[in-house]
């Protein structure tokens, strides 16, 4: 039986000895990514959100048993894939956040809605968006750079008649 | 983090997870997506020794149709289940029920048989309405069993279940799913009902109603059923059914909810669900006893407009980490990594009150990986701190006085180690009695917390005769107020790290709102000069005040000290809940009195607030609230007085608003209240009783320019909102529109020092370095410093480097808090850079053989050379490109030649020294338009206007963010946080218990408007608005539901409960 392993950034991960570490110990004290912030440690802020093959997933409720065989990609990964990348320049055109620390959970939390629902409303980006807790915004701005993000990649799909570009961990290229 | 490891069990097929179960007995746990179980971990429940994981089970996997039935495996998580097609064609019931499940993230983990099998899940109510039935695998094989039965029986410790089956919903049945929760979304569930009714040729055949999720048992309800069954949907007794649910639902009483209240919200849910809303309360139109006035426009201020991106799209510039932040590559103070780095944790007294007996860390300090201890004893300075009183021991040597107080700290090799050796340090303790309220602490006989007792500070105003004042009202009304211990709750809980430097200095990274104040009391702590102490307080996650105090700073230096290692402390969310700062609770009871047209004849009023253990900067707050006990209105007589106890509850202090917003709460619903009963509109009584501009503040102090108070009256006037339409979709609603009009002042006040020094100068790379001790704590305060500086020089806004939040690097700038730091931004800019200005332009002179510029008499180059984008160019020339760029112009200059400027003011002060008095002030006026549910009582902001005159806006989208960001803030105030302890224990120790508003609560369309313009002459410049936003959130709700129900809510956070029983009582009426 081969190690155990699971897929990080596009990259092998390393699994730690310990079944029930956290996903988000793994990859703040292990791995030394931190875009995913602890903020409760129980799956009721967000600010710790990554994709886990494809969905949004609270890092601090991942056990480390889970992560074998998975595809984990966090906010920090340069190469996110495109729908990521537009996501993130929305949020930057909007000045979405202002102390910053929910912002990580909430590009990747809206990244997989986009994916999924690529033509998904304001009442479909609230319920994706309604377990990323930011406290500084009063989520309006969050709320511009999620709408403008959505008619940016439904241009860019429209342009190139593609499919909606998901993240891909391993190899994808920014679209700019 | 428990000693001992869990083991994972990952079985390949479901007898060998029973079998695990089996063998193992109480020691092992099921899990599918350990959502649930990790929060019980958290809550304190003890780790089992085996885990068994049935995520990878593939008969327990996937969502199939087996002869026309619907069979989901029971470790199907949520989220698959919610984007299922054969779901959304066969039990679109139940794909409604999983959505209210948690959040997206939470449910692509957990799984649909944890929802079941744990009893209380949200799903239950619409699986019991569906008709579900389970599989399930006992010792004696597979069994299948209708959920309704399998919940009356007793849990079966060795089961495993495999996967819930349903009946396809019948087509075309009417259906109806509601959870109620503490807040719109991902809220813990106060009751959830599902109804289904199965039609046959126009009749009902079959009634399915249930309840049930969270506290309430889940159960289907017969006898309300058989009302229904047999009838046309038309011909339904509404009312008879709505009695049969109340009298056949079972729901527990908690401390959040009656069971009163969850009976009746559930019934309503149902009748209402299903076609009977016209009987709800008031469902035939407004009917409560409250006339309705609306003020009478003539049109919003001339000037005041639109903040937005889209309304000035030029003038909307990127903040300056905002690229670095949404990357998730800004290093926050918290993040930081290195080799050796030790892990520090702090032992926090967890009762509210008692003796310290004896401290052994003997233990603790013998285990391996553990570097240091310390304790009381090892404070060599003052072992004391506080920003106005040092009251606050770093470490209590003698006793504790509340949950959170610090007894010791550990510095290890890392967490588990730190976290175990807490657990080897012996405290003793004896109780001493908890003071859990300011009438118990007041009480003849309670233990005073400090030697000057638990009256900590009263603070009294009185002029004119109140008594006589009163006698000649012609209405007076009165109340009382009460106001939550709102939580500050940053997303970076409080933290960062330490290090010893090569000269025998310290250096203390950690979040915070005035390095200096932190610089001058760890200092004290240390009993170090406090040159030897560095602090960095930026970048900080949120602050809001409540970093203002100290926090982990005491602990952090005494470790480094001790260790001469560099350690870092980071608090996890429920040790930042009972350690940290929340908002004084208050209870305000207030007395206001006018002539029969309105004029203010009389206030009084009487202020408690709960200090808790330490004095921290609560005296001000209660001083900032008793000046705001008139508004910004003319009183004759007024009488107050405002009290400050020390109690064994959570430290309180500084938080947004500062007292301000508490009291405009009770004032403006005062203001309110008497317009209804003198019989005008609201704008109009507040008209009739404004102060007018250039006259006397609240103290008799003079005040500054630019008042625009009546301006903002106008904007409220003139406001859509007064004529929206009153019709709100497809759930039962009363709407109202309310306002509420606040006046915030800037700085600390009259009495306090309150200095701002900056810097700025050439950098050797040519950047122009702004150096201004203040705080980046997500405000934008970099936006600031770069449009303020660049504007005074001419120059870009990308050329100017913010310096910030560093003792060692930049100069006191006072702190940043009481909405202090725009203008210190503003005017530093405007003093420093005119030197600066020709600093550059000399050098850039003797470069270029030019003859000195000093003697350009406004210093920003009317000689031969200016400043501009870039550089250095001819002041006559219109090219616009440089002669000598920044960096060209750096790199030929020794360091010590470098231009610089330094500049060192006052905050604008007030004239008047017998109480703290304020100068310059924002103005502002909200609007709120609400939705309260007839079915909840559950108040919805559909529209918040907030119009705000702060002079010019320095960068819109921070102007836009403080105000946006404050006015949710202020929601959540009113609407769903309150920190409630009982018995001196904080009720809800993390954020599944304390609600703070979710992107599903802000207002469904917000709106920012400002009015700049400042008198002519004004000195001052932009005004500070961090507290403006949330100043008047609270009483323009609260005058919303008024205008909706015909009630004044009067305590905050707002009851669902109360509103639905003002909601059926207007209905009575």
């Amino acid at each position: 039986m081969s190690a155990p392993r699971f897929r990080l950034n596009g990259c092998d991960g390393v699994l730690p000895g310990d079944p029930a570490r956290s996903l988000l110990d793994i990859l703040r004290e292990d791995h030394g990514l931190t875009a995913a912030k602890p903020g409760c440690r129980i799956g009721r802020c967000g600010a710790c959100t990554v994709l886990m093959d494809g969905r949004p997933v609270n890092a601090c409720l991942v056990m480390a048993y889970r992560l074998e065989g998975t595809e984990i990609l966090t906010a920090d990964h340069p190469e996110a894939g495109p729908a990521v990348a537009i996501v993130r320049a929305a949020l930057i055109d909007e000045n979405a956040f202002q102390c910053g620390y929910c912002a990580p959970g909430f590009v990747l939390a809206l990244a997989a809605l986009l994916n999924r629902a690529p033509e998904a409303g304001e009442a479909e980006i609230r319920a994706a968006l309604t377990g990323n807790l930011c406290r500084c915004t009063g989520y309006a701005s969050i709320l511009r750079g999620a709408l403008t993000a959505r008619d940016r990649l439904r241009a860019a799909r429209g342009a190139t008649g593609a499919e909606p570009g998901g993240p891909k961990p391993s190899g994808s290229q920014l679209p700019r | 983090m428990s000693g001992r490891a869990l083991r994972v069990l990952r079985p390949r097929e479901a007898g060998e997870a029973l079998a695990a179960l089996s063998r193992h007995g109480g020691e092992a746990r099921l899990a599918a997506g350990a959502t649930a179980l990790q929060l019980d971990w958290a809550a304190g429940a003890e780790r089992p020794d085996l885990l068994v994981d049935l995520s990878g089970l593939p008969e327990l996997r996937g969502v199939e149709a087996v002869g026309g039935n619907l069979r989901i495996g029971a470790a199907t998580p949520l989220a698959e289940i919610e984007a299922d097609a054969t779901v959304a064609r066969l039990a679109p019931l139940l794909g409604r029920a999983v959505r209210t499940v948690a959040a997206p993230a939470v449910r692509s983990l957990a799984s649909l048989g944890g929802n079941v099998a744990g009893r209380t899940g949200c799903c239950l109510p619409a699986l019991l309405a569906l008709d579900a039935a389970l599989e399930i695998l006992t010792a004696a094989g597979r069994e299948r069993v209708a959920l309704a039965d399998w919940l009356g029986r007793a849990a079966e410790p060795a089961s495993l279940l495999l996967a819930v089956t349903l009946p396809p919903q019948p087509e075309g049945a009417p259906t109806t799913l509601r959870k109620v929760g503490l807040r719109t979304a991902f809220s813990p569930s106060v009751i959830g009902v599902a109804g289904l009714l199965s039609l046959d040729h126009g009749v009902i055949g079959a009634a399915r109603l249930a309840a049930g999720g969270g506290p309430v048992r889940p159960q289907r309800l017969p006898r309300s059923e058989a009302l229904l069954a047999g009838r046309p949907p038309g011909a339904v007794d509404w009312a008879g059914l709505h009695a049969a649910l109340l009298a056949e639902i079972d729901a527990p009483d908690d401390s959040l909810r009656s069971a009163r209240y969850r009976r009746l919200a559930a019934a309503n849910a149902l009748v209402a669900g299903l076609g009977g809303a016209g009987m709800l309360p008031g469902a035939g139109g407004r009917s409560g006893a409250l006339p309705r006035y609306r003020p009478v426009g003539t049109g919003a201020p001339a000037g005041e407009r639109v903040v937005s991106r889209a309304a000035d799209p030029a003038g909307w510039h990127r903040r300056p980490d905002i690229a670095d932040k949404v990357h998730g590559r800004l290093a926050y103070l918290t993040d930081a990594r290195a080799p050796g780095m030790l892990v520090g944790r702090i032992l926090r007294a967890g009762r509210p009150h008692a003796r310290i007996l004896s401290i052994d860390t003997a233990e603790a300090e013998a285990l391996p990986g553990v570097a240091a201890v310390v304790t009381h004893r090892d404070v060599p300075g003052l072992n004391a701190y506080g920003i106005m009183v040092q009251d606050q021991p770093a470490l209590c040597g003698e006793r504790v006085r509340y949950v959170g107080d610090a007894v010791a700290a550990v510095a290890a090799v890392d967490e588990a180690t730190a976290e175990a050796a807490l657990a080897l340090i012996r405290v003793a303790y004896a109780p001493l009695p908890v003071l859990d309220s300011p009438e118990v602490a007041l009480a003849p006989g309670a233990p005073p917390l400090h030697p000057e007792g638990n009256l900590r500070r009263e603070v009294r105003v009185a002029r004119g005769d109140i008594e006589s004042a009163f006698a000649a009202c012609a209405h007076v009304v009165e109340d009382t107020y009460v106001t939550p211990r709102q939580m500050h709750g940053f997303l970076e809980t409080e933290g960062g790290w330490a290090m010893m430097e090569a000269d025998g200095s310290v250096t203390i990274r950690v979040g915070g709102q005035h390095g200096a104040r932190d610089r001058l009391q760890i200092a004290r702590i240390l009993g170090w000069p406090e040159a030897r102490v560095r602090v960095v307080t930026s970048p900080t996650g949120g602050a809001f005040g409540g970093k203002d105090e100290l926090t982990v700073q005491p602990a952090l230096a005494l470790l480094a000290v001790k260790t001469g290692r560099a350690v870092r402390l980071h608090l996890g969310r429920s040790e930042s809940v009972a350690a940290g700062i929340k908002r004084n609770p208050m209870r305000i009871r207030m007395r206001t009195g006018c002539d029969a047209e309105g004029r203010l004849l009389a206030v009084s009023v009487e202020l408690t607030a709960d200090g808790g253990a330490y004095a921290s900067l609560s005296p001000a707050v209660i001083e900032t609230a008793l000046e705001h006990c008139c508004g910004p209105y003319i009183v004759p007589n007024v009488a107050g007085v405002a009290r400050l106890v020390a109690t064994n509850n959570g430290t309180c202090g500084a938080f947004r608003g500062f007292g301000a917003n508490e009291m405009t709460y009770a004032i403006e619903c005062q203001m309110g209240r008497l317009a209804q009963v003198v019989g005008c509109d609201p704008v109009t009584l507040r008209r009739r009783n404004l102060r007018a501009p250039g006259s006397p503040g609240f103290f008799g102090q003079t005040v500054g320019p630019s008042e625009r108070l009546a301006e903002m009256l106008d904007a409220a006037a003139a406001s859509p909102l007064w004529s929206a339409g009153q019709g709100q979709g497809q759930e039962p609603a009363a709407v109202g529109v309310g306002l509420a009009l606040n006046y915030q002042g800037n700085g600390l006040g009259s009495l306090p020092e309150d200095r701002a020094a900056v810097e700025l100068r050439l950098a050797a790379d040519g950047a122009i370095e702004a150096l201004y001790g203040l705080d980046e704590i997500g405000q934008g305060l970099q936006a600031a410093i770069r449009s303020a500086v660049a504007a005074r020089l001419g120059v870009d806004r990308a050329e100017i480097r913010p310096v910030i939040g560093d003792t060692g690097r930049t100069p006191d700038s006072g702190s940043t808090t009481a909405s202090r730091g725009t203008f210190v931004v503003w005017e530093g800019a405007r003093r420093a850079a005119p030197a600066f200005a020709r600093a550059l332009l000399d050098a850039a002179a003797q470069r270029l053989g030019r003859r000195p510029q000093g003697e350009a008499p406004d210093g920003l180059g009317s000689a031969d050379l200016a400043l501009g984008p870039g550089g250095i160019r001819e002041a006559r020339s219109n090219s616009g490109r440089p002669l000598l760029g920044f960096a060209e112009l750096a790199a030929g200059l020794p360091p010590e030649a470098l231009p610089r400027s330094r500049a060192a003011f006052d905050f604008p002060k007030a004239d008047y020294v017998a109480g703290n008095a304020r100068y310059l002030f924002a103005f502002g006026a909200t609007l709120a338009r609400v939705a309260v549910d007839r079915v909840t009582g559950e108040v919805r902001v559909l529209d918040l206007h907030q119009h705000t005159a702060a002079g010019p806006v320095l960068d819109a989208a921070a102007y836009l963010g403080q105000i946006e960001g404050g006015g949710v803030q202020g929601l959540g105030f009113t609407l769903t946080e309150d920190a409630r302890m009982e018995a001196g224990r904080y009720a809800a120790s993390n954020l599944d218990g304390y609600l703070m508003p979710t992107i599903a609560d802000a207002p469904e369309r917000s709106r920012v408007l400002a009015l700049e313009d400042l008198d002519p002459g004004d000195p001052y410049g932009p005004r500070g608005i961090g507290e403006l936003g949330i100043g008047a959130v609270t009483p323009a709700i609260a005058a919303a539901v008024a205008d909706a129900v015909g009630h004044w809510p009067g305590a905050a956070p707002f009851s669902p409960e109360t509103l639905l029983r003002a909601l059926c009582d207007g209905a009575a009426a």
